[in-house]
């Protein structure tokens, strides 16, 4: 295949659209980092060289021979474990759990890398057991438990938040592999009955994030606090918004981590309404061009693996943006490619670029390939 | 790559099942656009406001620490109210030109205070810090005065740690101090926040953690100066737990003045639950100059004073315990049956070991001794031979039994043990062959052999039940902040198999130190029998002749000791004083375990059935 064909056959409105959220992303973390005193290289240009290096991960994996994702994915999920496991017993303290791994000059978070590897194990493992008559309780339990291993490591970092992101994925991704109906509903009874034991494992930070949600008043001086303040951003945008560089909630501090998990409050502040609803739109419109691709599929794999990639950028866009509006606990789940954060970014390129190449290697069925 | 077999037609169950999720994404983004719209179109006036008048203001109101009260209920660790100086960083308009006019008023590290402001910055800019405590009068004043050019400070009254005894409880309660930047990476979970004061030393480092309350904190309306001007919301601070302690503030301050110009260690403790009646530590500091945040001349004299005020040489200083480990080694010699307490040892003033000659303290020599006279006179003699007839680890096995030159698992932070030899740390430790000429040191309590006040007053503690070892303590009772009291029972350490009848002849012996014309007389009391040790250790050996402690120059003195309990048929009260350099022990501590026993019963008389609380 010429070099032409390949890149025709490159999914080209996703990387537009992507193009087009990084580009929203840096213009608000310019914004929102702008009265930050620290020193050293500003944080946009930072995320230049991610959103470089990101795009370059993407044609990577882009352009890579077909098969090979498939063929890596269990390797892959195991490095993820092997990786997760060395973070739990050696990981760097940082915001008060074990979430990051030093490589030389940076932190990565490798959570964020396994959500990628369960898709993929997922994907690999369902695929081998679809059926029509769709999968029953049995074959799924292996499914559980490659979904439990990363979700009790990540768990005890503690972080619960992206945890909690795993079991989202496997909800979905056991939809899209046609689940008996029944099995369905089942696990999820028995999944919902096990959260009020969460209370009991979460570290007393976390409850406290919690009781917050329920009532910001309880709180007033922390957690709350920053709800409100969440809130108050958001609200003070209005229709219009307040014009960039004219948010007054962000350059006055008032938001925590306003350039990483709070980054969709100093963007509507300034944006208002109306550009809340043209960067959900771009979302959506991501989302919905994911799963289309995923329903196009012939192949099996590439099918639930796109949907499940599609359906953890669904649940981060949904959880963080809920969560700046005062709808969802405070957790640690940034904005795909709009929060500040390499890991994040990196993750959100090779998700993509794994989808853009299942999508050019696998999607159409062509004799004598 | 090796084909897997996959069918290759467009599915229409996942295509149908994709669609759920699409209809689902859609919900939710529905579920957004309608929360924003909430948001930004219905509240934007409500919303607005409130961003534009940010003038919203956090004061944390830090809480009082829980009050520590003696045993009898009298505070003896409180809060007084103080004038802090606050600042709410963003309101600070040219931050060095105000603090340029602070320094005219306060006394500080200006530097430092900058670094604090732009660190809070950082965190939280609508949040207060404190930054300087216990402003006197005149300064509030000033300060007040000034307003207006010092946009973003004010006062505000805050609860101050004060120890109404000042110095006399410094090393038992120790004091408080602002939470380090270690602290408050180490304490997560602790509900620790910047500018906190926390324990630093002391009970109030080892009970920090009920002593400290929980912050409370207000939101504040706040005009265009930075003043409040209407209040939003208030959590009310809630006060740490009452802490009741076993101290008796009036035996403390007995043993207080009469370690006066001394260096060394006082406590008493009842043998029988280990409740620490009094303790000690000389010289002291006034725990109250920490609690405002210690001036640096204050600290560097502290830390230059070559007696070091701050350790608490009660748990932390370790000692050759002299000739108070004696009675030990008697014990171990009647427990064991090596020797017999009515055998008798010639003492003839010197001791030849091999080429060297081990000198009894009395250069004339005590002539025929047997067990008791041993141990009333002291005599070195008999416990050279004692000391090498023994097994020197059954003596270690004994001592650390009986809990010396081990931990006392006292509540207190920073315990030391000490060391007992004995042949295993020989070999281990010393890569060495335990000699003959040690045994013969260690029935006089010198050599590697070092101990704590602490571990001296359980190990007697220890002869003074019979073989009961208590774990000393200093509270007794807590009231938590939600109300509830915790009773916290004695602990028993350690049950050891004494022989009572073994027991009972050191006993009487130490009983005879002190009644029957030995060298503890000095602790004698009228009407009760009290049964004690005397000890010296000695600190460098001078060859030839006997020199009077007193007359050699004070840091190569003795170290004095005694250590006893009253009354000895069933003994309430036991008391270990230590003078470091203070020469005999006879003369130096037992005045000072008299007088602390003294205190202990005239006030018992008040008290009626005894024991007090």
């Amino acid at each position: 295949m010429s070099v032409r064909k390949r890149f025709a056959k490159v999914d080209w409105p996703v990387f537009l659209l992507v193009l087009g959220l990084c580009g929203v992303g840096l213009m608000n973390i310019f914004s929102g980092t702008r009265v930050l005193t620290s020193s050293g290289i500003p944080l946009y240009s930072k995320q230049i060289v991610w959103i470089l290096l990101g795009v370059g991960v993407f044609l990577l994996l882009c352009f890579m021979g077909g098969g090979l994702i498939e063929e890596w994915a269990p390797h892959l999920f195991l490095a993820a474990v092997a990786i997760l496991l060395v973070v739990l017993l050696t990981g760097k303290i940082r915001g008060g759990a074990q979430r990051w791994l030093s490589i030389g000059f940076f932190n990565v978070q490798p959570s964020e890398f396994a959500k990628i590897a369960l898709v993929l194990a997922l994907a690999r493992y369902f695929s081998g057991r679809y059926t029509y008559e769709g999968i029953g309780f049995r074959d799924l339990l292996p499914a559980l438990g490659i979904t439990l291993v990363p979700f009790l490591l990540v768990a005890l970092q503690p972080d619960l938040g992206t945890a909690g992101v795993f079991l989202i994925i496997l909800a979905a991704m056991m939809m899209i592999a046609c689940l008996r109906l029944r099995v369905f509903l089942l696990v999820g009874a028995a999944g919902a009955a096990l959260v009020p034991c969460l209370w009991f494992v979460m570290k007393d930070y976390q409850k406290q994030r919690v009781l917050t949600f329920l009532d910001p008043g309880r709180d007033p001086l922390g957690a709350g606090y920053h709800v409100i303040q969440s809130k108050i951003a958001v609200g003070s945008g209005g229709i219009f918004g307040k014009g960039y560089l004219q948010g007054t909630q962000g350059s006055l501090r008032f938001l925590p981590e306003q350039h990483t998990d709070f980054a969709f409050a100093i963007f509507s502040e300034e944006w208002g309404f109306a550009g809340s609803v043209v960067l959900l739109l771009l979302f959506l419109a991501l989302i919905y061009r994911m799963f289309y691709l995923a329903s196009r599929s012939q192949d099996r794999f590439a099918s639930f693996a796109c949907g499940g990639i599609a359906s953890y950028f669904l649940a981060h866009i949904v959880i963080n943006i809920a969560m700046v509006c005062g709808l969802f606990p405070v957790v640690g789940i940034p904005l795909p490619f709009v929060s500040y954060g390499g890991s994040s970014m990196l993750t959100n390129m090779i998700s993509l670029g794994i989808l853009a190449n299942l999508s050019r290697t696998r999607f159409t069925f062509q004799p004598g390939e | 790559m090796k084909e897997r077999i996959r069918k290759r037609e467009q599915d229409p169950w996942i295509t149908s099942r994709i669609r759920i999720l699409q209809g689902i994404a859609l919900t939710l983004f529905f579920l957004l656009l309608g929360r924003l719209y909430w948001l930004q179109v219905v509240k934007y006036e409500e919303f607005r406001t409130l961003s534009e008048n940010n003038r919203i203001r956090i004061r944390v109101v830090r809480a009082p620490r829980g009050v520590i009260l003696d045993r009898r209920g009298r505070p003896i660790a409180e809060t007084q109210p103080s004038f802090d100086l606050i600042v709410t960083p963003v309101d600070v308009k040219a931050i060095e030109g105000e603090l340029q006019l602070l320094s005219e008023v306060l006394e500080f590290d200006a530097g430092e205070i900058r670094e604090k402001i732009i660190r809070g910055q950082d965190a939280n800019p609508y949040r207060s810090i404190t930054i300087a405590r216990d402003l006197q009068f005149e300064q509030v004043s000033v300060i007040e005065f000034n307003r207006e050019a010092l946009p973003g400070f004010s006062v505000q009254v805050e609860a101050k740690r004060s120890y109404p005894l000042g110095p006399e409880f410094a090393h038992v309660l120790g004091y408080v101090g602002e939470v380090s930047e270690q602290e408050l990476a180490a304490g997560r979970g602790r509900r620790l926040s910047l500018g906190d004061i926390v324990g630093k030393y002391g009970l109030e480092k080892a009970r920090d953690d009920v002593l400290r309350g929980e912050n409370g904190g207000r939101q504040v309306e706040v005009d265009a100066a930075g003043r409040d001007k209407r209040l939003v919301t208030e959590v009310p601070p809630r006060t740490g737990a009452t802490v009741q302690t076993t101290l008796d503030a009036d035996i403390q301050k007995v043993a207080h003045d009469a370690m006066a110009k001394k260096a060394g260690a006082a406590i008493a403790m009842n043998p029988k639950t280990g409740d620490i009646l009094a303790f000690v530590s000389a010289p002291a500091f006034n725990p109250n100059s920490f609690s405002q945040g210690i001036r640096k001349n204050e600290w560097a004299a502290l830390v230059a004073n070559p007696r070091t005020p701050l350790q608490n040489k009660g748990l932390q200083g370790t000692y050759a315990p002299g000739s108070t480990v004696k009675p030990f080694l008697a014990l171990t010699a009647l427990e064991t049956g090596v020797q017999k307490p009515n055998a008798q040892v010639l003492c003839e003033g010197s001791f030849p070991l091999g080429n060297r000659t081990f000198r009894c303290w009395k250069e004339k020599g005590h002539g025929m001794v047997d067990m008791y006279k041993a141990i009333v006179q002291s005599c070195d003699v008999y416990f050279y031979t004692l000391g090498l007839k023994l097994d020197p680890d059954q003596v270690a096995s004994l001592e650390r039994g009986a809990g010396l030159g081990v931990l006392t698992g006292v509540d207190l932070p920073g315990e030391k043990s000490g060391l007992i030899p004995d042949t295993y740390w020989k070999q281990e430790v010393m890569k060495g062959r335990w000699h003959s000429y040690e045994s013969v040191l260690l029935g006089i309590g010198q050599g590697a052999i070092h101990v704590t006040p602490l571990g001296m007053l359980a190990s007697y503690g220890a002869i003074a039940t019979g073989g009961q070892v208590m774990r000393p303590r200093l509270v007794s009772r807590m009231v938590h902040m939600d109300g509830t009291a915790e009773d916290l029972p004695p602990v028993v350490e350690r049950n050891l198999s004494w022989d009572p009848a073994n027991v009972a002849i050191i006993r009487r012996a130490l009983a005879g130190v002190v009644n029957d014309y030995g060298t503890g007389g000095a602790a004698r009391l009228p009407g009760i029998e009290v049964g004690g040790k005397t000890g010296t250790a000695q600190i460098v050996t001078v060859k030839g002749k006997m020199i009077k402690s007193e007359d050699l120059p004070y840091d190569i003195r003795d170290h004095a000791w005694f250590v006893g309990f009253a009354p000895v048929p069933d003994p309430e009260i036991c008391v270990v004083v230590m003078v470091e350099h203070g020469g005999h022990g006879g003369s130096a501590a037992a005045p000072v375990v008299k007088a602390m026993m003294e205190e202990y019963f005239r006030l018992k008389q008040f008290d009626g059935k005894g024991g007090g609380g």
